[in-house]
């Protein structure tokens, strides 16, 4: 468990430290084996190398990714404040 | 009725040029004025700033921005403010702009903000030197934000941040780190000047909505939040003007 969460850690500071990813929106749980990634980023490429930079730091963990890519439409609707 | 469109944390850079453009080429039909809360590239290098100033340059509304951390991390906010100015981005730091709307005026005063934490939970400018200095800048640019709404004799005034001023719209991330993500001095700073909405960014797993201890709507518009190229408030100056002397 305090192994975890030192990886854990780790993790979360390479996504946020590695000039590939410099991710600070995204979310890291080791479970076991695996990692869990989720939260958002500004393209499809990012999430590849989100993948890229943990597989660096931790090869035999298993990637789970549940990081979306945001949208980016027109709004629907507004917010009138009163 | 004024439509500020806002939307912070769009993190661009060359593998994302280009994606927010179709949405934003609409924004007149959507809003009157747009702003941006900061975080608008990935690493703050003025390439990535090239590929802001295409993405937001030449809409038909007027584009005020304040940068977030990220467009500091090259060491170079000067030069990344410069590319945006020079495509017609208004860019605060302590500073306001007015904006005339159907014969009505909208002021918005900005700054990057920093962390520091929430009343009763905060840090002080006290001990090492680091720490005096993280909590000092802090208070710098707190004073200048309320400096600048001060200065604004507007319909409607609106804070725009990158860091949050309350801890309502940092709901969802862990609360340890909510010193990282804002400071209640700019939101000491909203309440004190009359101020009708503040506008940030920053936290990507927070909520849309918050509320100054003083009463001033917040909102938070990472773009993860608000799940679109921009999200739209409608303020009516009348009805504030009433609330205000109701």
């Amino acid at each position: 468990m305090t192994a975890e969460q030192y990886l854990a850690a780790r993790l979360r500071r390479a996504l946020a430290e590695d000039p590939r990813t410099t991710e600070l929106g995204v979310r890291v749980t080791v479970r076991g084996d695996h990692v869990l990634l989720s939260g958002d980023v500004a393209s499809a490429e990012r999430r590849a190398e989100l993948e890229a930079v943990i597989h660096d730091v931790a090869p035999e963990l298993t990637v789970l990714d549940d990081v979306k890519v945001t949208p980016v439409g027109e709004p629907e609707g507004r917010e009138e404040l009163r | 009725m004024i439509r500020v469109a806002a939307v912070g944390d769009v993190h661009l850079g060359e593998d994302a040029r280009g994606r927010l453009r179709p949405a934003l080429e609409k924004v007149g039909e959507h809003a009157d004025v747009l702003l941006l809360a900061g975080d608008l590239t990935r690493h703050g290098t003025v390439g990535e700033a090239r590929v802001v100033a295409d993405e937001f340059g030449g809409l038909p509304v007027p584009v005020v921005a304040v940068l977030g951390n990220h467009d500091h991390h090259d060491d170079k906010p000067d030069e990344v403010t410069q590319v945006l100015r020079d495509a017609g981005l208004t860019v605060l730091e302590g500073d306001s702009v007015t904006i005339s709307v159907d014969g009505n005026t909208l002021g918005v005063a900005g700054v990057k903000g920093f962390g520091g934490g929430f009343a009763g939970k905060c840090g002080s400018a006290f001990g090492e030197r680091e720490m005096k200095a993280f909590i000092s800048h802090t208070s710098e640019v707190a004073e200048s934000l309320e400096s600048a709404l001060n200065s604004l004799e507007t319909d409607v005034k609106v804070a725009l941040t990158h860091y949050a001023p309350v801890p309502d719209t940092l709901r969802g991330e862990p609360p340890e780190i909510y010193p990282f993500l804002g400071s209640y001095l700019l939101g000491e700073a909203i309440d004190s000047t009359g101020t009708h909405l503040a506008v940030h960014g920053h936290a990507h797993f927070g909520v849309e909505h918050g509320m100054t201890p003083g009463g001033v709507r917040v909102r938070n518009v990472a773009q993860p939040i608000i799940r679109s190229a921009f999200t739209v408030y409608c303020v009516e100056p009348a009805v504030l003007e009433e609330a205000s002397h109701g």
